[in-house]
């Protein structure tokens, strides 16, 4: 298929850049614009929390494609911000520049919650999404030995665990009963907290921030106990909201992200949303889903690209994320929470924990964690299952020494 | 026999769509065996240090159990991402109901 249709992306992220490659598959004439606000092609984030903190990859080694291949795919990427979308005329404004699009994709992903102490607290505290962020935490903690860190998720605990290979001394206060949200079953966030603590770490949980002090070799962060943890550097890691701000002055239909079907349509014509903005239907679940996921952003953009390119696809991928802490991985599929009953597979993180959700005798999700790698086949197989919606075999899924690969011949 | 094949495994030792963990001296491998029969490849993704020995295999691909990246178990191509980097294959024969990598 082929036509000579204007494409242009908002956001150059994982998402505009494999839109981008599968729009391009599908059709060789379209000429397609990316407006990324960075000033890099498009790269891989799980990689600023670990091997780029630990400095096992440095800057330009985690780029999702080549910088030739932009050329020889024809594919444009301009450094520009968009100010202004005019949905009626199909026109998008810059500071110096106007853009007229047939098709829009918007993939301008999330931003980090801030936290809101006063003016020059907020103005010293550290975030991590970006590349430019991560490179102004590497610079920083050089010549700094006491870090804090705020909130108890995947980010906070990464960079906590990049820190503390990095010889720092690592507290980390969380404001809830227990790490990393309540989709994680207790008994594997308690885990994570045994191998943190195991390692030199200091977690704190159930923890309010009252107030942060400037002191004079760093900062006094006082707790509602009214205890004070005297630290160098804060890094904050509470989340993120979906990046809408451009559009909330139109009439594009926004809650909790941009909504969309399953094909990635918005509730304006030609106009499509994908990755972390989008709070999209999911048929499988039949309910919206708005995920902050690797897997997700490349598999959403590619459905958007396929979509945009006139071949109607439906996404219904099941979702899965990880994150790498230490020497363990933990692994999320499906759907966690509003479940009947929970099953517990494995009894060590030498050869890994999975808790399988299940309802109406079938599994919705499933979470585990283990040593590098012990988990991954039953976490991967568990997300199959998901998707063919099967009764589950319970004894099956409960006994270690059965291989759960025979769940998938069923 | 040339030098460089080895004996791994007797060919009932390797269930069907499933895989072992071989290791030589230094140096460490998969062997599996599929519809098609019996291939090898390097044992550590090349994306991150983990072994495919815990992946799944599936028609004729494995995934790694760290990040899902996935390979052609034949050609060792690199076919979904984080993976991009192929991976090495080495020659595999059956003789006698025994499997044999060729390690040159």
């Amino acid at each position: 298929m082929s036509s000579d249709k204007k494409i242009f992306i908002i956001g150059g992220g994982q998402a505009a850049i494999y839109a981008a490659s599968e729009i391009r598959k599908l059709d060789k004439e379209a000429s397609i614009y990316i407006l990324g606000e960075e000033n890099s092609h498009p790269y891989e984030r799980p990689p600023l929390s670990k091997d780029f903190l630990l400095n096992s990859k440095q800057e330009n080694e985690f780029l999702f494609f080549s910088e030739s291949f932009f050329e020889e795919q024809n594919i444009n990427y301009i450094n520009e911000k968009i100010e202004k979308v005019n949905f009626q005329n199909k026109e998008l404004v810059s500071k110096n520049n106007k853009y007229l699009y047939d098709k829009l994709l918007i993939t301008t992903g999330s931003t980090n919650r801030k936290l809101q102490i006063n003016e020059e607290i907020d103005s010293k505290v550290f975030y991590l999404r970006s590349l430019e962020d991560a490179k102004k935490i590497k610079n920083e903690i050089r010549e700094i030995k006491k870090i804090a860190i705020i909130g108890g998720g995947f980010i906070g605990l990464e960079i906590a665990s990049s820190l503390n290979q990095q010889n720092k001394s690592v507290t980390l206060i969380e404001i809830s009963e227990q790490l990393m949200g309540r989709i994680i079953p207790a008994p594997i966030a308690n885990l994570v907290k045994d191998e943190h603590e195991k390692n030199g770490n200091k977690i704190y949980l159930n923890c309010n921030i009252k107030n942060i002090n400037k002191v004079e070799d760093g900062f006094e962060i006082i707790l509602d106990n009214k205890e004070i943890i005297h630290t160098e550097m804060v890094i904050a890691g509470i989340g993120s909201i979906p990046t809408v701000d451009l559009f909330n002055q139109t009439n594009l239909k926004i809650e909790n992200g941009i909504l969309t079907d399953e094909f990635n349509q918005t509730s304006i014509k030609d106009v499509y949303a994908a990755g972390d903005v989008s709070n999209f239907y999911h048929p499988l679940f039949k309910n919206n889903l708005r995920l902050e996921a690797y897997q997700h952003a490349q598999n959403h953009g590619i459905n958007a690209g396929k979509n945009i390119a006139g071949f109607k696809t439906s996404y219904s991928s099941v979702p899965w994320m990880w994150s790498d802490q230490f020497n363990f991985n933990l692994q999320l599929t499906g759907l966690c929470d509003q479940y009947d009953e929970a099953l517990k597979r494995g009894t060590s993180l030498e050869n890994g924990i999975v808790y399988f959700f299940i309802k109406k005798n079938k599994i919705i999700g499933a979470c585990g964690l283990g040593l590098s790698g012990k988990i991954g086949r039953d976490i991967r197989i568990a997300s199959k299952l998901i998707e063919k919606n099967t009764d589950v075999d319970k004894k099956i899924l409960l006994d270690e020494n059965i291989k759960l690969n025979s769940l998938l011949k069923k | 026999m040339s030098d460089n094949w080895v004996e791994v495994a007797k060919t009932d030792a390797i269930e069907m769509e499933d895989l072992i963990r071989f290791d030589h001296g230094d140096k460490t491998f998969c062997v599996y065996r599929i519809e098609d029969g019996y291939f090898a490849t390097d044992g550590m993704c090349t994306h991150e240090d983990v072994h495919l020995e815990d992946g799944l295999v599936m028609d004729d691909e494995i995934e790694c159990p760290m990040h899902q990246g996935i390979f052609n178990i034949k050609s060792g191509e690199a076919l979904s991402p984080p993976a991009c980097e192929d991976l090495k294959t080495y020659p595999v024969k059956v003789e006698n109901d025994l499997v044999y990598i060729n390690i040159s």
